[in-house]
């Protein structure tokens, strides 16, 4: 990750000696003992999945007697198969556009001299500042107006358009760094400006586009209030609500809900173990340039 | 309007080849066993006239309409699903698409279909004021004209009254429902404690199993409501008849009886000697997960839930022959009136501007045959509104016992949180929460009752 | 070059439309009216808008739940730049100056693993956890004797909020800290030499080279944790619902509450203008502080 391996140790610091033995051993306990902390609720979580509801209440330390993987065929077929195609729609579909869009954006911006570049950047990333919340009482008469309102199309909209400022802030400041070498090339053989955009522009983006798509998938996998106030038809509901509803539903069988929501993390859990350098560089250079 | 008498003459014809069916059903099965609680169960296989060809004279219904209900626990949506099924089995040109809310889910969610204009065709709605709100905006159907003669003949009268306002009906309820104090007759037998049959006996009680490490009452009251139901039964018992519903009511109410003081202070003493301490972050199925474990003695509960006390319903079968009820106790020195049982129909409202009006007022019509109520009583155990429906074959005895009870009971106490202003409930569900973990006394919550009340008659005028 | 002729610059306006139109429409707009709409007062069910001025703001005044809400945001936002910033800062340091080869790697991801839930996932996870009869919280207490200790986590005034933030933390710690990490590894190593040199221990490196290094870093990552720290919402609303007594509620959900469980829309609108205010506040800032000093390395 992140260029650690390659990068030579230096050498001990003055410090070291039989204090900083103890000083490394203590931190290594307490570093271990954190992870314990951070893993063991999630462990838990996945055990209970597989417990009866008398053992969940008996014994909730304990492990299961027997592996109940029932639970998680009835927590599957009782929502959680329909809130994970649902959230896969939403989530690839905002990330779709919003890479789309914030691209083309950015490629006018970075690479081309357009009228009102100014104030256009101004207008684009100055949505940063604003927040979902408050947008919401004028959103949800909005969607209406449109006839968006409880359709996939009004989580992947206001998904777009809110995240927006942050991925064109992104994939700019990329951009801005490409040589034009290639570009000039491409223009020589006749390229027009999308073969340029898609043949060579994106290309060379690729790393940092990466990172945006993630950074839009976590967060479209993961937004609730969107979620909560512009979806009301029960086959609409995305993750996060949906599994909130599933609590109601399942109020008297923990261990279905237990598995609900082990099934539920797993994507994502994949999606930044297999990720992770391109999650932690995105979430670096939005953070650490904002 | 044509077609809307038409199909009430349909309507007609179905019930009547229902009726028979039943009829037919049932004299068979009491004349080839004698016994039999095998076939205890008419309802839960009957399948209600299923598309009878010939009963279809009237003009064909088309179109699709939507449902929406509360009961989307996996346990209770079976039944919709089959009676939604059924009927598009026999319309085949209708369509019918199921919005499945929980309990709590639905509260705002109806709000928020309220505000977008896309409510369903019938929807869900508490009696009292919850519904009243929809009423005055003008989104629930008036429903005097079309819930008619054989109709509305089908329904115990307190049901139908629970939905009628200004003299003019709006609900069709779909079930009965009454607040008891089930027990564990065991626990009960084994520590010597009689059924109370005063307050002042129930508190006893409580010591006796407190004194033994038994549990009382379990009881958790994350959702608000679970206390709530304790305040619908109480203050009937200290506020007379009179005062209670001009209090109940946003334009008249004032709260200023001394009874509800005094409701409120029971409360606090049953909360001190009888229930779970903690019980704000506990949920109502997390104590009642105690009470089936057989570690509480007591749970108080609605008669909706009793199926969850059967071994149908999936209790263990040691709580499961081992319970009963009792409505919670009247203090000795009530000054209110005793005969109110707390509990309401639930039931659904009709969206007027619902393009199908006559394919939602049929669809309620059949929801509520006499067929359909008995297989609702069958296979969820819970009480239906329509008379006759509950009979010692198709459910338990405690469900025939709270019939009598809702029978001869003077009068219900519909919900506290759902039959006052929105304002007043929310200050007496913050208000009993802040008494549960200390942070406010009676005389607080009072005042904070008191001036809900207040701004919201200003707010009414 | 490209994009020089006229024609081809105005037609590149269209390579632009997209998303500002999106963001027009979608978030400047909705932002704007609701500025207008926090002038009124109308009900889900009788959607008649009436003007009342600044009726609701006084309103907002008055009303104690949502002077709690904004302390609880306050709190949130406090605890969270301890323990997610200097938490995440000292986890950081500790991790990239003593831990080596797989591990390290294998820490990291571990930390940071519960930053990529759904907060409905964890929130629900940890209503279980602090239920007070079954939860592993006072489970954990019992074990180790502190049975004084115990409390209806959720389910308490005093404690509600608490525990949510508590939640929080466990969930966002890690990902600070590996923010941090990243901001660490481009810290020239022969700083740290040089200090070695000069007889400095890991701790004195740590204040005399790292800190001043990530100065920058820091501060973002307060006005960034602050900001976050008043749209809290979705955790609040899965474990408590804002519940007992209305003792743990934040502006988000306060607002969520306002509009669609006590009637009151335009109350609510007047809440995110509150929540627009701050938040607004805190992106100048750090719009501010991230143009006032290169970057030092």
């Amino acid at each position: 990750m992140a260029g650690t391996a390659a990068r030579p140790r230096y050498r001990a610091g003055a410090g070291d000696g039989v204090g900083a033995s103890i000083g490394r051993v203590v931190a290594y306990v307490l570093l271990i003992v954190l992870a314990v902390a951070i893993v063991y609720p999630l462990v838990w979580m996945a055990l209970n999945g597989f417990k009866s509801n008398a053992e969940l209440f008996g014994d909730p330390w304990g492990l299961p007697t027997t592996w109940r993987w029932e639970n998680f065929g009835r927590a599957w077929s009782l929502g959680v198969v329909r809130y994970l195609a649902n959230s896969v729609i939403v989530t690839g579909g905002s990330v779709v556009t919003t890479i789309l869009f914030s691209s083309m954006a950015a490629y006018a911006l970075t690479r081309h001299r357009i009228p009102f570049a100014g104030p256009i950047t101004v207008l684009l990333l100055g949505g940063m500042m604003l927040a979902p919340t408050v947008a919401l009482i004028p959103l949800f008469r909005l969607l209406q107006a449109i006839g968006i309102f409880d359709t996939y199309w009004a989580l992947i909209v206001l998904y777009t358009a809110f995240r927006i400022p942050f991925t064109v802030f992104l994939v700019r400041a990329y951009m801005i760094t490409l040589s034009r070498d290639m570009e000039d090339a491409a223009v020589v053989d006749g390229a027009s400006r999308w073969q340029i955009f898609w043949l060579v522009i994106m290309p060379l983006s690729r790393p940092i586009i990466v990172s945006a798509a993630l950074l839009q998938a976590l967060f479209a996998w993961n937004e609730f209030v969107f979620a909560l106030v512009f979806i009301n038809d029960t086959d609409l509901k995305t993750l996060p609500v949906g599994l909130l509803a599933m609590q109601g539903r399942v109020l008297s069988d923990w261990p279905v809900l237990f598995a609900a929501l082990t099934m539920a993390s797993i994507p994502m859990i994949l999606l930044f173990l297999a990720g992770q350098r391109q999650f932690i560089r995105g979430l670096a250079e939005g953070f650490g340039k904002g | 309007m044509t077609a809307i008498a038409g199909t009430s003459r349909h309507r007609r014809t179905l019930a009547c080849l229902i009726a028979a069916t039943a009829i037919i059903v049932g004299a068979c099965g009491d004349g080839g066993a004698t016994t039999a609680p095998a076939s205890a169960e008419p309802g839960a296989t009957t399948q209600p006239a299923s598309a009878e060809p010939g009963a279809t004279t009237a003009p064909e219904l088309e179109g699709s309409i939507s449902f929406l209900h509360k009961y989307s626990d996996p346990r209770y949506a079976p039944y919709f699903e089959a009676v939604v099924a059924a009927y598009m089995a026999e319309h085949p040109k209708v369509q019918i698409e199921i919005q499945a809310e929980s309990d709590q889910g639905v509260k705002d969610k109806l709000r928020v279909l309220a505000a977008s204009n896309t409510l369903p065709d019938i929807y869900f709605s508490w009696a009292g004021d919850f519904t009243k709100k929809f009423v005055r905006g003008g989104l629930a159907k008036d429903l005097t004209g079309d819930v008619t003669g054989d109709w509305a003949a089908r329904f115990t009268p307190a049901a139908l009254e629970a939905y009628t306002y200004d003299g003019k009906l709006y609900g069709v309820p779909i079930t009965l429902d009454a607040k008891y104090m089930a027990y564990n007759t065991k626990l009960f037998a084994d520590n010597g404690v009689a059924v109370p049959t005063t307050l002042d006996e129930l508190l006893a009680a409580c010591d006796t199993f407190e004194a033994k490490g038994i549990e009382p009452i379990a009881f958790g009251n994350q959702y608000g409501w679970p206390a709530i139901h304790f305040m619908t039964q109480l203050n009937p018992y200290y506020v007379p008849a009179d005062t209670l519903q001009a209090d109940y009511d946003p334009a008249t109410g004032a709260f200023t009886d001394p009874g509800y003081g005094k409701a409120l202070d029971a409360f606090a003493e049953i909360n001190s000697r009888c229930l779970t301490q903690g019980a704000n972050g506990i949920s109502h199925e997390a104590a009642q997960a105690s009470f089936l474990a057989g570690k509480s003695a007591m749970h108080y509960i609605e008669a909706v839930e009793f199926f969850a006390l059967t071994e149908k319903g999936g209790a263990p079968a040691d709580l499961a022959n081992n319970w009963d009820f009792f409505m919670l106790p009247a203090p000795a020195d009530a000054t209110g009136d005793t005969g109110y049982l707390t509990g309401a129909p639930d039931g659904f409202l009709v969206n007027p501007a619902s393009e199908h009006l006559d394919i939602a007022l049929d669809f309620l019509d059949y929801l509520t045959t006499l067929d359909n109520a008995k297989k609702m009583v069958a296979d969820l155990g819970w009480l239906s509104p329509v008379q006759g429906s509950a009979t010692a074959d198709n459910t338990f005895p405690q469900n025939v016992q709270t019939i009598e009870d809702i029978a001869t009971a003077k009068g219900m106490a519909i919900w506290l949180d759902t039959v006052t202003h929105i304002d007043v409930a929310n200050a007496y569900l913050n208000g009993v929460q802040a008494m549960l973990d200390g942070t406010k006394g009676t005389a607080d919550v009072v005042a904070d009752v008191q001036a809900a009340a207040a701004s919201a008659k200003a707010a009414s005028e | 070059m490209t994009g020089t002729t006229r024609p081809g610059r105005w037609s590149m306006l269209l390579w632009v439309a997209p998303a500002v139109l999106l963001l027009v429409v979608f978030v400047y707009y909705p932002v704007v009216e609701n500025l207008r709409l926090s002038l009124y007062r109308w009900s889900p069910f009788s959607p008649r808008e009436v003007f009342v001025g600044l009726d609701n703001y006084a309103a907002l005044r008055a009303d104690p739940v949502f002077w709690s809400s904004l302390f609880n945001n306050a709190a949130y936002a406090a605890v969270s730049v301890v323990f997610q910033v200097g938490g995440g800062l000292v986890l950081a340091a500790v991790l990239e100056e003593l831990v080596r080869g797989r591990l390290k790697g294998i820490l990291r991801t571990i930390y940071f693993v519960p930053a990529v839930l759904s907060l409905t996932i964890t929130g629900l996870l940890f209503q279980f956890m602090y239920n007070p009869q079954i939860g592993l919280v006072n489970g954990l207490l019992d074990v180790l004797g502190l049975d004084a200790w115990k409390h209806s986590w959720l389910g308490e005034s005093a404690t509600a909020i608490w525990a949510i933030i508590a939640m929080s933390q466990w969930q966002s710690v890690g990902y600070v800290a590996v923010l941090f990490i990243v901001a660490m590894q481009r810290i020239p190593r022969e700083l740290y030499e040089a200090a070695y040199i000069d007889g400095a221990s890991r701790v004195q490196a740590f204040f005399k080279v790292t800190l001043p290094l990530v100065r920058e870093m820091t501060l973002l990552a307060m006005i960034i944790t602050v900001s976050g720290a008043f749209l809290v919402m979705n955790e609040v609303w899965v474990m408590t619902a804002g519940g007992p007594n209305n003792a743990s509620h934040t502006l988000g959900t306060w607002l969520y509450k306002s509009a669609f469980f006590n009637d009151q829309m335009g109350y609510a609108a007047a809440i995110a203008v509150v929540i627009f205010l701050i938040t607004m506040s805190a992106s100048i800032l750090q719009l501010f502080l991230g143009r006032g000093k290169a970057v030092q390395y």
